[in-house]
């Protein structure tokens, strides 16, 4: 390694400052316009968890139905009688339990994804933050220039790239380009700036710590929270991400779940198969499961991450 | 570059479609087209049967492999074809329907089959479904399954309230009138809000000519009068609640389910799919004929589908055994209606028994679903083009009809809107349209 540590008071880039204590002091709620506002607060909260579990409930309720009552009872009223059992045999038997390997996929093209993605995102944004290299700046404006093209209008171009290499239609067409994510690089630079002091860095130089090495070891650790953001932002991206995979696979063995839970639900009803309508209701309540929990399991990175940002 | 090649290999035939597309040169030959009829094929379709039928192919054919990959159905598949035909890698078999076949030959996206299954093309298939596969004088596609317009309704209910099966338009409406008034919450149609394929085969049916190839340019008549006809007549019935006006997905069957629809308009396929979805009303629907506006025999095509070889496939020759065996072999046949539970009607005339005998009844009564859809093959008006653009045309359409039912657009005007809006899209695309 030959690049060596910005000194300690930066010229350009603007210091980092100490992180604010935190606001938790209440509001007094004695006045009258403040205790409305609350009120209206609460019932526009109320109003948008409505809105967000309305969907869930039919899909829970669907799910439990069977083919019959689907289309015959109300959606928002349980069935004549409970089919989630078999319902959800039927689901993971289907076609060989293609659903299974579909999960699978989605583990790794998400999961294993963002978790690089998120790796590099705070390498990169540590490295921007902390060392000094020629061209630095400009490197930065080309990131933030990434994030200014939204995923869905490089999906063809990527296609096109992939079509050249040969890696249309494989793992690899769909994972690799899950692992670039400019806006994780934009946020690890923001967390790194707030968390991480350079005096920190200093000492552990002074000890003898490696660079490598103390990015590993002491850097690292207090991005934690801004990590599993990342992580989390990335995500969700890429168990979002649509139009890539329709373009780049055509196998279905290499298909992520939504992807195979629009083929099922394309061509269920105007091909006859209405037992593939069941199965794309089934597979998307078990799909967003996953999702529930992982987002419950992180929420406390989840929710220290958000603001950590806003006070940069 | 690779739309470069794509367009110079299609400049071969002097004809309307070949010159609307842009800057063709001339003197490019068709060099792909192969004579080996051995080695590996891969196939996409999102149709009922596909994975059946590549397999039992392979089981007669030791010397071709064919991959079958199934894809979503919809606009989306039809993006993803055109864009494996940029990057050169698409499949060696496609499906494409019948709507969109104009605009994959236009650009020059699939292989001229001409000279490989075009006498197969001419020979089998009659003038109504020849008329969507060739285009300009060359054969673009091989037509697997008619999709004639049909009636399906409840026999029950409208024996029950003595309702007689309309035969002419103003019969059908006196019908839905009766039906309404027999139970408020039934009604005799529906009207489907994201699909125009329904209304377009409606207007076809009437006399109505969309798009017409001429020479060097198109004439784009979206609102002629026939289609105006149509369109008012429609409009009408779902202002006046007289039709349901729903998606073709779960609300539509949702409805059926209910009973709050006891007729609706479809095609020949639609009997396997009322049987496949609702199950339980085993007994009590019937096929009839489409009504017409003079009670002659009239019809037009709702859905249907075509295989290509796109341009680029790299086994051409065994894409073509492939196709020929799948849409004109007895063979072939049975393996797509081997589940006994699709009422697609053959485009080949020869494999209409075949599929007939496949087809179980009973959910009819025993009513031979087949023969009413092979009248209403025969009526299939000849002239009809479909055009370059439909992605865009369909979409022009069905972003205004679930405003239909409640006043706020009328259905001729949104007829004359998407006509507008597909012309400018092929300008756009340096297509030549001649005025209306």
């Amino acid at each position: 390694m030959t690049t060596s540590v910005r000194p300690p008071a930066p010229a350009r880039v603007p210091a980092p400052g100490p992180v604010p204590p935190p606001r938790g002091r209440r509001r007094a709620a004695r006045r009258p316009s403040a205790l409305l506002s609350k009120t209206g607060v609460t019932a526009l909260l109320a109003l948008a968890t409505f809105y967000t579990l309305l969907p869930l409930t039919w899909l829970l309720l669907s799910s439990t139905k069977s083919r019959q009552d689907l289309f015959g009872t109300n959606g928002f009223a349980l069935g004549d009688e409970i089919h989630l059992t078999q319902n959800l045999q039927y689901l993971f038997s289907a076609q060989d339990g293609v659903y299974l390997r579909w999960v699978l996929n989605t583990v790794l093209y998400a999961g294993v994804g963002a978790l690089l993605a998120a790796v590099f995102s705070v390498a990169a944004g540590y490295a921007f933050d902390k060392l000094a290299f020629p061209g630095k700046e400009r490197l930065f404006s080309l990131v933030l220039l990434g994030v200014m093209v939204p995923a869905t209008a490089l999906a063809i171009p990527l296609y096109l790239l992939a079509a050249k290499v040969g890696l249309v239609n494989t793992f690899w067409g769909v994972f690799l380009p899950g692992l670039v994510f400019p806006f994780g690089v934009y946020l690890a630079r923001v967390f790194s700036a707030a968390y991480v002091p350079d005096e920190v860095l200093e000492a552990a130089r002074m000890d003898g710590a490696g660079e490598f090495r103390t990015f590993r070891r002491i850097a690292f650790p207090m991005i934690a929270p801004g990590f599993v953001t990342i992580f989390l932002f990335q995500f969700t991206q890429i168990w979002n991400s649509f139009f890539l995979p329709l373009v780049m696979l055509s196998d279905q063995d290499l298909y992520p779940v939504n992807l195979g839970l629009y083929v099922w639900y394309s061509s269920a009803l105007s091909q006859g198969r209405p037992e593939d309508y069941l199965l794309a209701v089934v597979g998307s309540l078990v799909s967003v499961a996953p999702l529930i929990a992982v987002f419950l399991m992180l929420q406390r990175f989840w929710k220290s991450g958000m603001t950590a940002g806003a006070v940069k | 570059m690779l739309r470069r090649t794509a367009v110079t290999t299609l400049a071969g035939s002097v004809t309307a479609l070949a010159l609307l597309v842009t800057g063709c040169g001339g003197g490019g030959q068709d060099t792909s087209a192969g004579t080996e009829k051995t080695g590996e094929v891969t196939f996409w379709s999102f149709l009922k049967g596909s994975e059946a039928v590549a397999a039992a192919f392979n089981r007669s054919h030791p010397d071709i492999k064919v991959t079958f990959e199934t894809v979503p159905s919809g606009q989306e598949y039809y993006s993803k074809l055109t864009n494996a035909v940029k990057a050169g890698t698409a499949p060696d078999v496609a499906v494409v329907e019948y709507p969109h076949l104009p605009e994959f030959a236009a650009q020059g996206k699939v292989e001229d089959l001409t000279g490989t299954l075009g006498p197969a093309v001419k020979d089998g298939f009659p003038e109504a479904v020849r008329q969507l596969v060739e285009l300009g004088g060359r054969t673009w596609g091989v037509p697997r399954d008619a999709a004639p317009l049909t009636l399906m309704y409840r026999k029950d209910f409208f024996t029950r309230h003595e309702i007689d099966v309309p035969t002419t338009w103003d019969a059908y409406r006196t019908m839905t009138e009766q039906v309404k008034k027999a139970d408020a919450n039934a009604r005799g149609g529906v009207l489907y809000t994201n699909n125009p394929g329904q209304l377009t085969a409606l207007a076809w049916q009437s006399g109505g000519q969309w798009f017409t190839a001429a020479d060097d340019s198109w004439k784009v008549t979206l609102d002629d009068a026939p289609s105006n006809k149509v369109a008012s007549f429609w409009g009408d019935l779902a202002r006046k609640d007289l039709v349901r006006s729903l998606t073709d997905a779960d609300p539509f069957w949702t409805s059926v389910q209910k009973s709050q629809t006891v007729a609706y308009v479809c095609a020949s396929w639609c009997a396997g799919a009322q049987q496949a979805t609702v199950p339980d009303q085993k007994g009590k629907w019937a096929v009839a004929p489409a009504p017409t506006w003079d009670g002659k025999p009239a019809s037009a095509m709702f859905g249907g589908s075509s295989f290509v070889v796109p341009k680029g496939a790299r086994n051409s020759g065994a894409a073509a055994e492939f196709i020929k065996w799948i849409t004109t072999d007895p063979e072939g046949m049975k393996a797509w209606v081997a589940s006994g539970t699709s009422s697609m009607l053959p485009a080949d005339p020869a494999l209409v028994p075949v599929a007939r005998a496949a087809f179980k009844t009973d959910y009819y009564g025993g009513q031979d679903v087949y023969a009413v859809g092979a009248e209403s093959y025969k009526a299939i008006r000849s002239g009809w083009t479909w055009g370059p653009v439909t992605g865009t045309t369909n979409a022009a359409i069905a972003d205004e009809l679930p405003k239909v039912a409640d006043g706020t657009a009328a259905l001729p005007a949104v007829l004359t809107q998407a006509e507008r809006t597909t012309v400018e899209q092929m300008e756009r695309r340096g297509m030549k349209v001649s005025a209306p």
